[in-house]
């Protein structure tokens, strides 16, 4: 277990490093950060002093190993746009994020699951075939088209929800968080049902597979024939076997939409970290860009070391082996 | 207790609905964007002054065409060749108190070069040599050689207290600590991206401006900020989109204000002696460049149909323009006249330059700088084919464009420029002026044009300080750079706010600032 966890980590490390070279090798070709910020009355000794104050005019090489040891200091830079350290930067828009994230995955998760399960259940039912034609409409219709719906219908037609923007924020345990309260939860809603409805399908079609193919299972059978309760093979045997699948991609989802949420976050115009990261790169922001992306990737290899935690715990057949 | 909570949570939900009404004296503002920071010498962006101003005052500040009117300087003129005296307003008091008095600008020049960013406000001190206070209220300048506009970069000289120390930064500027100006608004609070916001000062030297709260909300997406108004979210937006614009003005409960903007769609054909990309000719690169060849220029102008560019391409959110500032600023020549379209004349001008079948060029655009510049560069290139061209039109993301444009990678490129100063030597000084890194001049001259006539003109300006004799030269200057087609203006871009009826009346501004101060409640 504790070999199993090294070997993970120090493969994160591996695909940080690597990371961080494609991200400063790629913000290198597309051109001089400073060609795209400066102003167009500048002239060319002011341009040439920039070039040199951020190190610039260095070879690659020399500004990649300069922000290396940087980070080893535990210094990830300071953005180029704002003159604040990157990580008071990102912090102070990841918990927007993760709210909007956590609330949208619970919602996904509470309705997409009971739905796939009750879809497999009773395949041939008027409610299945319906669940599962909403739940194509769900990871096939365009994320901002829906938002742009949403806000048409509920903010501008009806005037029950804000358009957009997150509300305000209270105290709740440690955390400053808009839900801790109604005005918080008004603003939440919309954002994180649209954020939702691709995650939903896609958990619906997930485990009325798993459900429908373990209908069939000799296991299941079995129980029937012991005269167990439907309700019991279904929750405790059936789920369990099906979670495996349901878990790594709800996992990689987790991830996905905590690093990109970006067009709900637009639409919506939430002040997440999506946002940002789109308008460093519109700016080149490249302290940002490279620290940002960095935390993504650990962000992915913990969520990955988590469901694979819980793999372990969900089929006993599961080992977790150093290096594997 | 659900249900408690439910109900209480609704009824909060109805309150914020009915807020704007009750509140009449807040004024909450959608944005396109906002400030980087709260410092104001940090950065020369537009959206960051146009913010701050609300905080800071600055020297000199400019009217709604952009022209020069006192700010915390009452008067400025010029004693000597060498030498610019200002006179302070009195009575002046900062947010803490405190009162202003001419060391306060000394300071302010002074911390501008130690605490700069990547879009350095130095640029508008780099004519200042040094600082003399002589009185508390009169200032001296001296500059490194003549400097005529200094009056004008000082439009962006935000004036903090001496007190501020030159070493601190956007945090203590950003938390609140630090964000102490003389101007009509007291800051609150802001975030990156986030909202800023402002409350009324009511010891304004300009009398405290009409409205108490004011919260400028950092809207990026067009139509998220349009849906804003339409929920009462906000009370203005800016930037609105033609498609909507067309919309709004059938709608009763919304009110729009449309002007010209400062912005100019430019197309800049390279006249160096090899072309970066090359011209062919029945798949074969040409000799030479034709580019280089006055009568090419005029039949690419003359094969531009700019009324419908303006009324079809922009959906009316546009005027034809003839030079590359708007009338009114400093410098702007009425010799010119409109610029006709005439296929025929072209064609006739083009066959004479020796492509009577026409050639194959390059032709490179921005795509998200402006509204309109992605459709405009594909409208071009069609009336172009129409005098039997073929242009391969890319339009690019500013992020590819930019720095690629710099190294001087297109032959023929456009973008947008707007006269950001209201005078023509930061534009022509900047664009048609031969490249000159010593004089500062043609750092954006990316064409390689270069005409000693011209440079004659604009020199002989550039060292006048008489405004008037300044004003007929420059006008001169444009008009011999226009008549050669250095670079050839299309469109100037026009700019919609819109507001909810009945709420606010505002005089829209060519700069396409939102001041607060200057909206007044209907």
């Amino acid at each position: 277990m504790f070999g199993y966890l090294v070997a993970r980590l120090s493969q994160a490390v591996v695909v940080v490093f690597a990371m961080s070279v494609i991200v400063f090798v790629g913000v290198y070709a597309i051109g001089n950060p400073i060609d795209v910020m400066i102003d167009p009355g500048a002239t060319q000794e002011i341009r040439e002093n920039l070039i040199r104050q951020y190190g610039l005019d260095q070879p690659l090489w020399r500004q990649y190993f300069t922000f290396v040891g940087n980070v080893f200091q535990g210094d990830l830079g300071r953005s180029m746009v704002y003159n604040i350290s990157v990580t008071s930067l990102v912090f102070s828009r990841l918990p927007a994020t993760l709210e909007l994230v956590l609330v949208s995955v619970t919602i996904a998760a509470c309705i997409g699951i009971p739905a796939g399960l009750y879809a497999g259940y009773r395949p041939n039912s008027i409610g299945a075939k319906l669940i599962m034609a909403l739940s194509v409409l769900g990871f096939s219709v365009p994320t901002f088209w829906i938002g742009m719906l949403l806000i048409m219908a509920f903010a501008v037609e009806l005037g029950w929800l804000p358009s957009g923007g997150r509300g305000e924020v209270a105290e709740f345990l440690w955390f400053k968080t808009s839900l801790a309260t109604s005005n918080g939860w008004s603003h939440i809603i919309m954002p994180a049902v649209n954020l939702s409805l691709f995650k939903m399908g896609l958990l619906i079609r997930l485990t009325r597979a798993g459900m429908v193919e373990a209908m069939g299972a000799e296991y299941v059978r079995f129980a029937r024939a012991q005269g167990l309760p439907d309700r019991q093979i279904v929750f405790s045997h059936i789920l369990r076997n099906i979670s495996i699948p349901v878990v790594t991609v709800f996992g990689l989802e987790l991830g996905s939409t905590l690093a990109f949420a970006v067009v709900t976050e637009t639409v919506f115009n939430w002040p997440g970290v999506g946002k940002l990261i789109i308008d460093s790169i519109l700016q080149l922001d490249r302290p940002v860009m490279v620290s940002y992306l960095v935390m993504v990737v650990i962000l992915f290899v913990l969520i990955n070391l988590i469901v694979d935690l819980i793999y372990a715990r969900l089929d006993p057949r599961v080992r977790l082996k150093g290096g594997s | 207790m659900l249900r408690n909570t439910l109900r209480s949570g609704l009824a909060t939900l109805a309150i914020l609905a009915a807020a704007p009404a009750v509140m009449a004296q807040d004024l909450t503002i959608g944005l396109r964007a906002g400030p980087d920071s709260i410092d104001p010498h940090w950065s020369t962006l537009g959206s960051q002054a146009e913010a701050l101003r609300h905080v800071f005052d600055t020297l000199v500040d400019v009217d709604d065409k952009l022209q020069l009117k006192p700010g915390l300087a009452v008067s400025w003129e010029a004693i000597d060749d060498t030498t610019w005296e200002f006179k302070m307003r009195e009575g002046v008091k900062f947010h803490d108190g405190s009162d202003f008095d001419a060391e306060d600008v000394k300071f302010s020049i002074e911390r501008i070069p130690e605490v700069t960013g990547p879009m350095p406000m130095t640029l508008y001190t780099k004519y200042v040599d040094s600082v003399e206070v002589i009185d508390p209220t009169t200032l001296r300048i001296k500059t490194k050689g003549m400097a005529p506009s200094l009056p004008n970069d000082f439009t962006r000289l935000f004036v903090v207290p001496t007190e501020t120390g030159k070493d601190v930064g956007n945090e203590e500027f950003n938390s609140g600590e630090k964000a102490i100006g003389t101007g009509p608004y007291t800051f609150v609070s802001w975030q990156p991206k986030g909202d800023l916001v402002l409350e009324r000062f009511d010891g304004y030297w300009g009398g405290a401006p009409a409205w108490e709260k004011v919260t400028r909300k950092e809207i990026p997406d067009d139509a998220a900020r349009v849906a804003a108004l339409k929920s009462g979210q906000v009370d203005l937006i800016n930037y609105v989109p033609a498609t909507d614009y067309l919309s709004m003005k059938g709608d009763n409960n919304l009110e729009t204000f449309v002007s010209d903007s400062v912005y100019i769609l430019n197309i800049a054909p390279s006249v160096k002696d090899e072309e970066p990309q090359p011209i062919k000719v029945n798949g074969k690169e040409v000799e030479g460049n034709p580019l280089q060849d006055l009568r090419v220029r005029k039949a690419l102008d003359l094969a531009i149909n700019r009324d419908v560019l303006v009324n079809v391409v922009l959906e009316g959110l546009g005027k034809p323009a003839t030079q590359l500032m708007p009338e009114g600023f400093f410098g702007y020549t009425d010799k010119l006249g409109k610029r006709e379209y005439d296929i025929e004349q072209a064609k006739k001008l083009l066959a004479e330059a020796g492509y009577p079948d026409g050639f194959e060029i390059d032709f490179t655009c921005t795509n998200n700088r402006v509204p309109g510049d992605a459709v405009v560069c594909e409208a071009l290139a069609q009336m172009w084919s129409r005098l039997g061209l073929t242009v391969n039109a890319q339009a690019l993301n500013g992020t590819v464009y930019f720095p690629a444009a710099a190294r001087e990678e297109f032959t023929m490129t456009m973008s947008a420029w707007g006269t950001l100063t209201g005078e023509a030597a930061y534009t022509y000084g900047a664009l048609t002026h031969t490249k000159d890194a010593e004089k500062g001049f043609g750092n954006f001259n990316r064409s390689g044009y270069s005409n000693p006539e011209f440079d004659r003109v604009f020199g002989e300006g550039s060292q006048t300080l008489d405004p008037d004799a300044r004003r007929a030269l420059y006008e001169e200057a444009s008009f011999i750079a226009m008549e050669d087609r250095a670079l050839i203006p299309t469109v100037i871009l026009q700019t919609v706010w819109a507001a909810k009826s009945g709420v606010l009346d505002m005089n829209p501004r060519v700069d396409q600032e939102t001041r607060a101060y200057e909206i007044t409640p209907e």
